[in-house]
């Protein structure tokens, strides 16, 4: 319970996030074309008990930026460009594999999207859990188990002591994704990256899974990022909403703020195209005719003077002068606690905004 | 919205091939199959113990007559395999128009088909008329002209089947190549000998006495030919050299070479060797053909019908699956008789199940496919969904793998040969190889080396084309090796 | 687990039916049919009408006449562990004793009809005397017997000759080879003196005796027969009706052996060499793929890779053959020894080597058999390390993307354990599958090593079966190899369920 414990005794000091990536950028080998650049200069925080939602279409690098924080990132083919990732003032990407070993799974946890895959059919759940916790804490088997039944409990695993014995193809979708969860929770990580953790459950399954995770986020003071496309998760479970479009943060802000006031057009694409119950329409709009419009990029305005937001598919025209060509991107925070990416031009250039850091209340 | 860094699509095979073509052995052995493909067509007119030309000589040393014997010995099949090749292989290469590469490789390759099968027809029918046995099966390919009628009648027989076959082009464009075609078979059947006329020994004898002036083929040993004075004889010697040989000196006879030696009868190594392209090539390609066509046809049934119909014939493959095939394929070539037909008809029966399960593997999973329910529920006949639908997209395993089923077809062969059950009167890599190690105890290397080299590379070739083809075609590896 | 195997065991009866059956067809529809290695044998002797009597009792003798259906339907009832019909007796030498056969029909009844039939009288004698008089009855119409189809054959000739003498039109009616079917001759008139026509009535003659004799002997031997002389053969549950017993696979027409004495000498032989290739197959493929998985596109992966399908192109025979002739062969190398299981002092050979009083070193008897089993092996597996090591390699690279191996590396598992313990364990799974396919192939394989190196094994056996013809060996080879191939394959599934948590057979 480190992380809990800091937080009480710094509480009247400016907390730090527990992680943050900074400017992260990942490219991987495409065998015989160019480099395929997956995550462009990508930053976040998370803070303890904070829910971070990481929200984009499939991939826009989300995934990436959670994989790379694990070194989960095969390489070759992938490779990291640029950046850090500051977790407990080291960097991730440049830990040693070894001690990566104490990260992953200690420290930092990560379920994935597919709890029908995600487990290995070979072993039974026990031992699936057992091993992560023999890894992690210096315990006898014995220990390990009683751990490892604690933990199937606590995520509402009916009999574990029983089911431990188990195999995963005797367990449903939703037990799997609980199974997975107690692995992930069995070594008290500060962090947990929860990867669209209910995309391939149905509705109920889902919000159960939310539900426990939120529980256990509260019990143990945890830090999370939930990388999801769904907003409605978004908006039931998160804290602050990073929203990413082709590999860059399109715009980074407290939840409520967020829902109600989207800055960047793609972001308001992604709203308006939500169908409401209140009103009446002929058609959706979708994200593509929001983004088309020009009208959608003007009277934005940050500290520095007006900025244009950017859009990687913007006309020629309509962009304004860069200040650097091979850097056309910069993350501003146009009002506080608001990020939006904008294009970089000589004004923003010379007024840099702080990183995205947004601490709980 | 478009992908970033999306590439220009190019064509499922195109992009195939191009993959292909990256892999230095591939090509390498595409190579070495042309140059047996070339031995294989071209063996009759390079290695032959008929005289090209032969003159009679008088007394004083006059021309009497002049005869050509090798052009006599050529049978039907063989002028037809020279002919396509000579003209149709530049025409694919060279031709230009509306059809393209492909199209001119199906069309070389059908109306080929199409003159040999007029070809086999008509000496089949000769064959059936004259009553023979099954033993006397080999003779379709060196059969004496029949009369003109059945010739005539076999020939309008496959025309009309051949203007039958469904493909797309229209039939005003067709007529004019198949009647071609009909024309050549009915030619060439009707025309071409295949008689042996003159007697080796004699013209030996005579061209060492000075009575005749003989033009000899490149290699001037057939696969056939066989001296109880020339036995053993290692590579390059010169056959005046070999002692019980010896009397020859001075004669044109006694300056020949034996370029890669003599087997244990006393026949040409390298001559046989050439021959036995023929064999490997039309076992390997046929046999194979015969498996595809049977193991796609009981697969795409056992995929696309399900049910009974796949558990019955599930039951079958699993019987031929779980036997040694190569020991029953022993027992067939051991006890039916022995001739490249029966061969090529039981290698081609007996490992037809590897096409079958890919085919109902393949199906089964294109069977519950979106364009294939799209296809059924517009209303198409069962007939369209099946081979307009289904098949181009689920044959690609079994094409690929056909590759591999050559290389196997060819060992298969060259291992009945070596066992003593090969075709009969039949140059065979497998069959010098056996008399390498002979019941004397004394081991021949050069009858193990070069057949052995010969079976070995066209085996490889044929496994690094599957090979590579595989690695371009499979999805699966593909996504791996990124 | 039971009920599976019990159904599985019983699938295999139709698949080895199968198998046999169609061997069986193969046999019969060869030119000559079942009986050509007899002909060659009959050959040997002089006189043609000698050849042809010898010819027609072989035929009997071995059930060739009838239609290939029942003779297959004849051998299953042999081969088949359950019973019909009177039970047969064993020997004291071991060999089965069957109730004497009913004797074929005579022929032309409707010009020479046939004796009437009788019923002998004899009283079996008991204890002793039984068997005695059993061994007399049983040679006596064994002999008579053969006479008898000897002279039903001397009397298809005589009516050949007769047909010939009578010219056009009879004579079309004659087949091509071999002598007259009575059959096709119905309404020919039989009046007459033709020296040819006296001849047939002497043969017609002849055959009546000749089968009066015999249906003596026989109804006496079938009562001796029946009152037990030896002991009953097999489990009887209903007396001459129903019994259960070993599969008897007849005796080799060729070697006048049991056919069973044969194969139980050859096939462990066989066995044996399969199941050294087997373990050295795995040894070398299995750590070479999974080499090859971890450090794939590298050196290692791309030589192992060329290397297997190099090896993996080269046919057994030529391996065989490079390796007699270079390794074996005394003009070079004479490493190894060419022929053979053993040398020919093995019997003579303590089992592990020893070195003497005198310093003399003696390899001994399980070396000498390594020694000569060392090419053999080396022919066989390596052929198997390009299929194996490839499958190895696709399923580790298969389950090394798969999302199990994703969580055990979050979890923090190091990259070894992660290696072994994950993806190795997983790809097991399809390498026990690969035995299924891998398996019959060696077997087919060693039959030509076998061959190649004059092995005394299954291979030996069936290529010298099939030189000479002989059914039953054929057969009872096929059989055998099937059925081991088959029993493999139904191991190879136990492990799979052993190790395939989620494969449960109810």
């Amino acid at each position: 319970m480190a992380a809990h414990d800091t937080i009480v005794t710094t509480a009247s000091k400016p907390i730090e996030p527990l992680m943050s990536v900074e400017d992260l950028a990942v490219s991987f080998d495409n065998g015989s074309g160019p480099r395929i650049q997956a995550v462009a200069g990508v930053s976040m925080s998370v803070y303890p008990r904070q829910t971070l939602a990481v929200v984009g279409e499939s991939g826009c690098g989300k995934s990436v930026t959670a994989m790379s924080s694990m070194q989960l990132i095969p390489r070759p083919p992938g490779r990291f460009d640029a950046g850090r990732i500051m977790f407990e003032c080291r960097n991730l990407l440049e830990l040693p594999e070894r001690e990566m070993l104490k990260v992953r799974g200690g420290k930092i946890a990560m379920i994935f999207q597919e709890p029908m895959t995600s487990l290995n059919p070979v072993y039974t759940i026990g031992d699936q859990i057992m091993e992560a916790v023999l890894l992690h804490q210096a315990v006898s088997p014995d220990e390990a188990a009683r751990i490892a039944i604690k933990a199937m409990a606590d995520v509402g695993i009916r009999d574990p002591e029983s089911r431990m014995r188990a195999y995963p193809h005797q367990f449903s979708g939703g037990m799997r994704q609980r199974v997975m969860i107690a692995m992930a929770l069995a070594c008290r990580p500060d962090l947990l990256l929860a990867d669209e953790p209910t995309t391939a459950l149905d509705v109920t399954i889902q919000k159960q899974i939310l539900e426990l995770l939120r529980g256990l986020q509260h019990s143990t003071g945890m830090g999370m990022m939930l990388i999801t496309h769904n907003l409605g998760v978004v908006a039931e479970n998160a804290d602050v909403v990073c929203c990413m479009y082709a590999g860059r943060v399109v715009e980074y802000a407290p939840v409520t703020e967020l829902f109600d006031r989207p800055l960047h057009p793609y972001t308001r694409g992604l709203f308006r195209c939500i169908p409401g119950l209140s009103e009446l329409r002929n058609r959706l709009v979708t994200v593509e005719e929001v983004v088309a419009d020009p009208r959608e990029y003007q009277g934005l305005r940050s500290e520095a003077g007006p900025v244009v937001p950017w859009w990687p598919f913007m006309d020629q025209s309509q962009r304004p002068a860069l200040d650097d060509p091979s850097k056309p991107y910069a993350l501003v925070e146009v009002s506080p606690n608001r990020w939006v990416g904008c294009w970089r031009t000589p004004e923003v250039a010379r007024n840099p905004s702080r990183p995205p850091r947004i601490a709980p209340a | 919205m478009r992908g970033i860094g999306a590439q220009e699509a190019k064509g499922f095979w195109a992009d195939a091939w191009d993959r292909v073509r990256r892999r230095p052995g591939a090509m390498l052995g595409m190579a070495w199959i042309a140059v047996m493909g070339f031995f294989a067509v071209f063996a009759p007119l390079m290695a032959n113990a008929h005289p090209i030309r032969l003159e009679r000589l008088g007394p004083d040393g006059q021309v009497l007559s002049v005869e050509w014997p090798l052009f006599a010995y050529l049978s039907p099949t063989d002028w037809l395999l020279m002919i396509a090749t000579a003209f149709g292989v530049p025409w694919v290469f060279l031709g230009s128009g509306r059809l393209g590469r492909a199209g001119r490789i199906g069309v070389l390759v059908g109306l080929s088909m199409q003159a040999g099968a007029t070809i086999v027809l008509a000496a089949l029918l000769v064959w059936a008329a004259e009553g023979a046995g099954i033993e006397s099966l080999e003779r379709l390919t060196r059969l004496d002209a029949g009369p003109w009628p059945l010739v005539l009648a076999s020939a309008v027989l496959v025309a009309v089947l051949a203007m039958a076959v469904p493909i797309a082009a229209p039939l005003v464009r067709r007529i004019g190549p198949i009647l071609g075609a009909a024309a050549l078979g009915f030619a060439l059947s009707w025309l071409a000998g295949g008689q042996s006329l003159v007697n080796h020994e004699q013209v030996i004898l005579d061209e060492a006495a000075g009575k005749v002036r003989a033009t000899w083929t490149l290699i001037p040993w057939s696969s056939q030919y066989t001296r109880s004075d020339m036995v053993g004889i290692p590579p390059g010697t010169r056959v005046a050299d070999w002692e019980k040989t010896a009397s020859f000196k001075g004669t044109p006879f006694g300056e020949r070479r034996v370029l890669l030696g003599t087997d244990a009868i006393g026949g040409d190594v390298l001559g046989q060797m050439l021959w036995a392209c023929r064999l490997s090539i039309s076992i390997g390609l046929v046999s194979t053909g015969i498996s595809v066509v049977l193991g796609v046809t009981i697969g795409a049934l056992m995929g696309f019908f399900g049910g009974w119909v796949d558990l019955l014939l599930y039951r079958v493959v699993e019987i031929f699956m779980s036997v040694p095939t190569l020991f029953v394929l022993i027992v067939a070539a051991g006890v039916l008789p022995r001739n490249t037909y029966v061969m090529m008809a039981i290698i081609g029966f007996f490992s037809w199940t590897g096409a079958a399960r890919f085919t109902r593997a393949e199906f089964l999973k294109l069977r519950k496919m979106d364009f294939v329910q799209a296809a059924q529920a517009a209303g198409l006949p069962v007939r369209a969904v099946l081979f307009r639908h289904m098949l181009p997209n689920g044959i690609t395993p079994v094409l690929v793998d056909a590759s591999f089923a050559i290389a196997a077809a060819i060992t298969i062969e060259a291992t009945l040969s070596f066992l003593g059950l090969g075709p009969d009167g039949q140059a065979s890599w497998g069959k010098l190889l056996s008399s390498a190690t002979a019941a004397t105890g004394t081991f021949v290397w050069w009858l193990a080396v070069f057949p052995g080299l010969a079976i070995f590379l066209s085996v490889l070739s044929y496994n690094m084309l599957g090979e590579a083809m595989r690695d371009a075609i499979d999805p699966k590896l593909r996504k791996a090796a990124h | 687990m039971a009920t599976y195997l019990l159904r599985r065991l019983l699938l295999m009866i139709p698949t080895v039916l199968g198998i046999t059956l169609m061997v069986f067809l193969l046999v019969a529809l060869a030119p000559g049919g079942i009986g050509a290695g007899l002909a060659v044998q009959g050959g040997q002797m002089s006189d043609t009408s000698k050849v042809a009597q010898m010819q027609a009792y072989l035929e009997d003798r071995y059930g060739l006449n009838d239609n290939v259906l029942v003779q297959y339907a004849r051998w299953l009832g042999r081969v088949s562990p359950l019973k019909f019909g009177t039970t047969p007796l064993v020997a004291p030498t071991g060999d089965l004793v069957r109730e004497p056969r009913d004797l074929p029909e005579p022929v032309m009844m409707w010009a020479f009809p046939a004796p009437a039939a009788f019923l002998v009288q004899y009283t079996p004698p008991s204890g002793e005397a039984l068997v005695e008089d059993f061994k007399r009855l049983q040679r006596d119409a064994e002999g008579t017997r053969r006479t008898y189809v000897g002279s039903v054959r001397g009397m298809k000739d005589a009516l050949a000759d007769h047909v010939r003498a009578l010219g056009a039109p009879w004579i079309s009616r004659l087949e091509p080879k071999g002598g007259a079917d009575p059959e096709r001759f119905r309404d020919l008139p039989l009046e007459g003196d033709a020296p040819t026509l006296i001849k047939l009535r002497a043969a017609a003659a002849t055959m009546h005796v000749a089968w009066s004799d015999a249906e003596a002997a026989r109804q006496r031997a079938t009562i001796a027969f029946l009152a037990r002389p030896y002991p009953a053969a097999g489990f009887e549950i209903v007396p001459n009706a129903f019994s259960l017993g070993a599969p008897d696979f007849g005796v080799a027409f060729s070697r006048n052996r049991p056919v069973w004495d044969l194969i139980a000498t050859a096939l462990p032989v066989t066995i044996l060499i399969n199941f050294i290739a087997f373990p050295i197959i795995y040894l070398v493929a299995v750590p070479t793929g999974v080499l090859a998985s971890v450090r794939r596109g590298g050196a290692f992966d791309v030589i192992s890779g060329l290397m297997f399908l190099l090896l993996y192109s080269v046919p057994v025979v030529l391996t065989g053959v490079f390796a007699i002739g270079f390794l074996a062969n005394n003009q070079y190398l004479g490493w190894f020894p060419v022929s053979g299981l053993h040398d020919s002092a093995a019997a003579t050979m303590t089992f592990m080597p020893y070195t003497d009083v005198a310093g003399t070193w003696h390899r001994g008897w399980l070396l000498d058999m390594v020694w000569h089993l060392a090419l053999p092996v080396l022919c066989l597996v390596y052929a198997g390390f390009a299929v194996l090591s490839k499958q190895t390699r696709a399923a580790m690279l298969e389950n090394f993307s798969s999302d199990y191996v994703r969580t055990a590396r979050a979890k923090g598992v190091p990259s070894r354990d992660v290696i072994i313990s994950h993806v190795l364990r997983n790809s097991l799974l399809p390498l026990i599958t690969m035995f299924v396919g891998i398996f019959p192939a060696m077997l087919g394989g060693s039959v030509v090593v076998e061959r190649i190196f004059t092995i005394p094994g299954m291979g030996s056996l069936v290529i010298e079966a099939i030189n000479l013809r002989d059914r039953e060996l054929i057969l009872a080879n096929t059989f055998m190899i099937s059925s081991v191939s088959l029993l493999a394959l139904l191991l190879a599934d136990i492990l799979y369920a052993l190790c395939d948590p989620r494969v449960a057979y109810d």
